[in-house]
């Protein structure tokens, strides 16, 4: 059938000379430590035959393939050991053929992220749910969240990503049920209303901010001391101690209405926040790393971030494939 | 052309003489009459679609032996619905063991899993270890530094793998 539809298609196959020198070119530049003259040299080579482009277009047109399939997913299933002899192929293949079927309904049936977590969300998502007690919480991006209420307490379990909180009057039980907010780094009680609770990209430390009233924090190690946050402060704290709090970012929740707000941060820590919104890899180049960035940014189309970069800031935004950019000094050197 | 050329006779006659012989040599392979059906189903075409690079002297010589002829083809029909079968596995595997992404949904799913067969039969020439510095480099971003580190190999080396993968995709892609 395939080969049918490749004859139709105009879609020529490439010459296999010219796909060496095209692997040549793509393997120098993707190597993310081409030159300015590398640089130069491939877009010549590009423009010498139109058989070249064709070949270089052919490949970015891979690139939005691989951007299809999740990059953790992508490397673990191809890149699976391929067999050795065939006999032992298809005897391995067999066996896997009468499991493949079982792990499939299984999987089916029992969605696995209903057994780890009770609300999520995607990057990039956010949303905010209603709780049977009234509480609200929103859940910014690439959050994981286990909700259990009983009749002694009200517990989330914040496994990964960010939470607004906010507490609700809990009417109908019959006794005061505490509402607790569980990291792995510890726990934290609601004394008030609203706040803020995040844990860090590297899983190190969990930041609270406090918008009303107060939460009181418990680190998980026993011979820690509990501390009172109030409204208009935040700290962080690991599992063993909580630093000292300081006064709130106003920014703190600006996610929740989908808007970044920065103030002449640096590029790269610009970037890392923003990488918690896309799929993908965001990278910032050594080079510009230290340029200052202030705006309010739309989070609901970081691809529009990204292009308009180069509007306000010496930089030029790199796209190997839709889902691995980086950033870095425009190609042609800049009259300085 | 109103009557059938030899050449069509000649492969009607096999599809009639063989057809239930090939299934049933495919069930017994299979043990399961529902894909049996399908992969006959797919031995015959690739049959027919490979007739107009061969003569008709090619395909005399091979109906000669048609059983034999037609266990190859079926054969390489098997191989690719395994290979196939093996990667939806590790596909599942995977998605089961990244609890960091949502649960995709059918039509997702499949989306995927036709790319990565795609990509999957590009990448099939390759040494394990160029297939797997192709795959960090896409996939994970990976510098080739990382990438020599990660796999125990030279920097140059990751290049040339690169070079390698980059050649084989453009060759046989899309």
């Amino acid at each position: 059938m395939s080969a049918i539809l490749s004859n139709l298609s105009e879609d020529r196959p490439i010459d296999r000379a010219v796909a060496r020198e095209a692997a040549h070119w793509l393997a120098c530049m993707y190597g993310g430590e081409a030159s300015a003259e590398e640089r130069v040299a491939c877009e010549r080579w590009r423009l010498a035959h139109p058989e070249h482009e064709r070949a270089w277009q052919r490949a970015q047109r891979l690139n939005e393939k691989f951007g299809v399939v999740p990059a953790p997913v992508g490397v673990q299933a191809l890149g699976r050991k391929v067999r050795v002899d065939r006999r032992q192929a298809v005897k391995t293949l067999l066996l896997l053929m009468t499991v493949a079927p079982v792990g499939y309904v299984t999987y089916r049936t029992t969605p696995w992220h209903e057994l780890t977590a009770d609300y999520r969300t995607a990057k990039g998502e956010h949303r905010e749910i209603e709780l049977a007690d009234g509480s609200r919480i929103h859940l910014g991006t690439a959050t994981s969240v286990d909700v259990t209420f009983d009749g002694s307490q009200r517990l989330l379990r914040l496994h990964a990503g960010e939470i607004l909180v906010t507490t609700g009057a809990d009417t109908n039980a019959g006794s005061y049920r505490p509402f607790t907010v569980q990291t792995k780094h510890g726990r934290i009680r609601a004394l008030g209303t609203r706040f803020v609770v995040r844990k860090d990209e590297e899983d190190v430390r969990t930041r609270v901010s406090v918008l009303e009233h107060a939460v009181e924090i418990r680190p998980q190690s026993s011979d820690s001391t509990p501390m009172i946050v109030r409204a208009g402060q935040q700290t962080s704290f690991d599992a063993v101690s909580i630093a000292d709090s300081q006064t709130a970012d106003a920014h703190v929740t600006d996610w929740t209405r989908g808007v970044l707000v920065v103030n002449s941060v640096r590029l790269i820590d610009f970037a890392t926040e923003l990488n918690r919104y896309r799929k993908g890899l965001l990278r910032c180049d050594d080079a510009v790393a230290d340029l200052r960035i202030t705006g309010a940014f739309q989070l609901n189309n970081t691809d529009n971030i990204l292009n308009a970069l180069p509007d306000t800031l010496p930089v030029e935004v790199l796209y190997r494939t839709r889902y691995w950019v980086t950033l870095v000094q425009p190609a042609a050197t800049p009259k300085s | 052309m109103a009557s059938a050329t030899p050449l069509q006779h000649d492969l009607h006659t096999l599809y009639a003489d063989h057809h239930g012989w090939l299934f049933g040599w495919l069930r017994k392979k299979l043990g399961c009459g529902h894909h049996a059906a399908d992969l006959t189903q797919d031995t015959f075409v690739r049959i027919l679609t490979a007739q107009d690079k061969r003569d008709d002297l090619g395909l005399r010589e091979v109906l000669r032996e048609p059983r034999a002829y037609l266990t190859t083809v079926a054969g390489r029909v098997l191989l690719n619905h395994y290979r196939r079968l093996s990667l939806e596995r590790a596909y599942l595997d995977a998605l089961a063991m990244v609890p960091d992404m949502h649960a995709p949904s059918p039509e997702e799913r499949y989306i995927v899993l036709e790319t990565l067969h795609e990509i999957d039969a590009m990448l099939d020439a390759l040494p394990h270890k160029a297939r797997m510095a192709f795959l960090l480099a896409q996939f994970e971003g990976l510098t080739y530094a990382e990438i020599a580190e990660r796999l125990a190999i030279n920097v140059r080396t990751v290049k040339r793998y690169m070079a390698q993968a980059f050649e084989e995709c453009l060759v046989l892609g899309l």
